[in-house]
């Protein structure tokens, strides 16, 4: 690992950049809060220490980029703020609740609730109707049918796909699969969209789409939004970039 | 909850995979349905002859008629016991038969073949006493003839068994059957009726009967009929409301089916379960992803693993329809096998009962489940991490 005398000067550095990127005014209250974490993964016998003494804020209605280099780590920081794995050290806060301190089934039922996914590979299930795909979320609320099916056709309308409900994701683009992802994302109304890659498998016409819609989500709606990505150009859309070397913010 | 269209739709994506599980499923609920429905059909045709209002007289100590033998004067004895019925004359009504084996040529199988064929040595009044049965073709026998009536279950199967042929009783002595009878499906259907006198010449049983026959005056004076015959130690009887002792007859036979039939389902469901075990395994592993996502967006490890139980249930609930209903073309088939109680041969049909086919179908759902239960025990621990794994 690199010397341990840069990291505590370096985050507190990283902090107060962060907030000076935010768009001026008065300071954004913290939704998610990350402090001194670090994950270890072990291969064996061999472990792999990803993320160390990881310090970091994100404002409430932030959109952030995470960049880096491949194998950075910023998928595990990604995961770690979406509760989808938990820290091997260190804590996370999210609107004051403690993910580190869930069980596996608390954490899941945690993301039900709170955070919408936008994956690489938009991670529909291919037998479902765009539809059917947008209202699995829902499914873990004690909603009725019929408000389930009109929530889900108002989140197709939102990205734009209503006319796409019965289609099945083989019948779609991938940048209208995408938005179907989207759609599904936002559907619970959760206060923060994860997205990894987002656009990392699309065309330039159907990234800057996701792109937009994505800022639409921020501005319009004042979802948090996290994405890790490589293009510059969807960096550029963020409000907050971040860039993530060997487990270090830099 | 998991919608079950997805498990459904998913099984229909992988056609050819679930078509080859469901069969091997079908399989098992098949040879499980049909044995059972042949079991069924045992104990229909051997324990429906038989009413709960006629009583029924061997020796004691014998367990069936092949074995049993009364002489002539306790037949009367018999007949003049309290409950037995008379008739407008005065007559008490009943019969004494006397039982034996043929054996004689299949028809339609190897050349040569022999078969055994329970021959009944009846008195003149056995059409009259035995109401259920009934001639379907040609006419009575003449009393104190070589003339039989065979049951139309033997019809053809049999050299000589046919409305104007003639086959051997013994050497050198020729029967010739004059009409065919049916008999509410029971086991007399499988039977040849001649005169009395005829077995007792040929096979040396003069003054012998084999079983005496009664017709009571209620079920309730069975008791007290029993007893009579069963009370003085001297006369060496049992006796049996006919439709019990025939139905004891026919466990058995029915059991032994039963057994056959479950050996062979025991085995094949354990290929078919792995069968579904490494189908649903592969489902697993190929939808991994899927898994991971519905893990992500919130769905317990409870209910993947519900989800995917259901749907090795569902696959295999399709596979056991496939086979109940292929079973029922059963119903079609008539089966010839060796009677356990009188070591002669008896023709059975599968009896397609419901309750049989919807208890099939059920036990190879949880054959299904059984196969599924690894596999989805995997899946619901698979990570939520794999949403984002490439
Ligand atoms: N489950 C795991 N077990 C072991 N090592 C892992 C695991 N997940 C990730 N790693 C390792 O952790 C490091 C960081 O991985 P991560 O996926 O976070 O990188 P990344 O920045 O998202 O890279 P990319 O841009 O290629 O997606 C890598 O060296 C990777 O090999
Ligand atoms: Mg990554």
């Amino acid at each position: 690992m690199s010397d341990a005398s840069t990291t505590p000067t370096s985050t507190a550095a990283n902090t107060a950049a962060n907030t000076a990127v935010k768009s001026g005014g008065a300071a954004a209250a913290t939704l998610i809060r990350l402090s001194q974490v670090g994950k270890t993964y072990y291969r064996g016998k061999e472990a792999v220490e990803v993320l160390k003494n990881l310090d970091l804020e994100m404002p409430d209605g932030a959109f952030e980029a995470l960049m880096g280099p491949s194998g950075s780590g910023k998928s595990t920081l990604l995961n770690l703020i979406a509760g989808l794995d938990n820290v091997t050290s260190g804590s996370i806060q999210i609107s004051g609740v403690d993910l580190s301190r869930m069980s596996e089934g608390e954490r899941a039922k945690w993301r039900s609730q709170n955070v919408g996914f936008i994956f690489q590979t938009y991670n529909l299930m291919p037998v479902l109707t765009a539809a059917e795909n947008v209202e699995l979320p829902l499914l873990l609320t004690s909603l009725p049918s019929a408000e389930r099916k009109k929530r889900a056709l108002t989140a197709l309308r939102v990205v734009g796909l209503e006319e796409r409900a019965s289609h099945r994701p083989d019948q779609l683009s991938g940048g209208q699969q995408q938005r179907v992802a989207i759609a599904r994302a936002i559907v619970t109304d959760p206060k923060i969209i994860v997205a990894d890659e987002p656009t990392g498998d699309l065309d330039r016409a159907s990234a800057d789409q996701i792109l937009e819609l994505l800022v639409k989500l921020n501005k319009e709606l004042g979802k948090t939004i996290v994405m890790v990505t490589h293009d510059p150009a969807a960096a550029e859309r963020a409000s907050i970039v971040r860039r993530l070397d060997k487990g270090q913010l830099t | 909850m998991i919608p079950v269209s997805y498990n459904v739709r998913s099984l229909f994506v992988r056609k050819a995979t679930t078509i080859a599980t469901a069969l091997g499923i079908a399989l098992v609920v098949f040879v499980l349905a049909a044995s059972q429905m042949l079991s069924r059909g045992v104990k229909k045709t051997l324990g429906s002859a038989g009413s709960p209002i006629n009583g029924f007289v061997m020796r004691k100590g014998a367990d069936t008629e092949m074995s049993s033998g009364i002489e002539t004067p306790m037949v009367n004895l018999i007949m003049a016991a309290p409950g037995v019925k008379k008739d407008a004359n005065g007559n008490a009504m009943g019969v004494g038969e006397i039982v034996m084996v043929l054996a004689l040529e299949k028809l339609g199988g190897t050349a040569g073949q022999v078969s055994n064929v329970q021959l009944r040595g009846v008195p003149d009044n056995e059409l009259s006493f035995r109401k259920e049965a009934h001639l379907i073709d040609g006419r009575p026998a003449h009393p104190g003839t070589d003339e039989v009536i065979i049951g139309k279950r033997l019809r053809g199967k049999f050299k000589g068994l046919e409305l104007g042929q003639t086959f051997e009783v013994k050497k050198n002595r020729m029967a010739s059957v004059v009409g065919i009878f049916e008999a509410q499906g029971s086991s007399h259907e499988s039977e040849i009726w001649c005169d009395i006198d005829l077995v007792r010449t040929a096979f040396g049983r003069a003054g012998m009967v084999s079983s005496v026959t009664v017709a009571l005056q209620s079920e309730g004076q069975f008791d007290a009929f029993k007893s009579a015959m069963e009370h003085d130690k001297q006369l060496g009887l049992q006796a049996f409301r006919e439709n019990v002792y025939y139905e004891k007859q026919s466990e058995g036979t029915a059991k032994l089916v039963s057994f056959l039939g479950g050996a062979i389902v025991f085995f094949f469901s354990i290929g078919a379960i792995i069968g579904a075990m490494i189908t649903m395994y592969a489902a697993v592993s190929h939808r991994k992803k899927e898994v991971g996502t519905l893990r992500a967006l919130g769905f317990s490890r409870i209910t993947i693993l519900s989800s995917f139980l259901l749907e090795a249930f569902v696959l295999a609930l399709i596979g056991g329809t496939f086979g109940a209903v292929a079973s029922l073309g059963m119903s079609l088939v008539h089966f010839s096998m060796m009677n356990m109680a009188s070591w002669s041969e008896i023709t059975f049909s599968f009896d397609p009962a419901p309750d049989i086919l919807v208890r099939a179908i059920l036990i190879g759902g949880l054959m299904g489940i059984a196969g599924g239960l690894l596999p989805a025990i995997r899946a619901s621990r698979t990570s939520p991490v794999e949403a984002m794994r490439e």
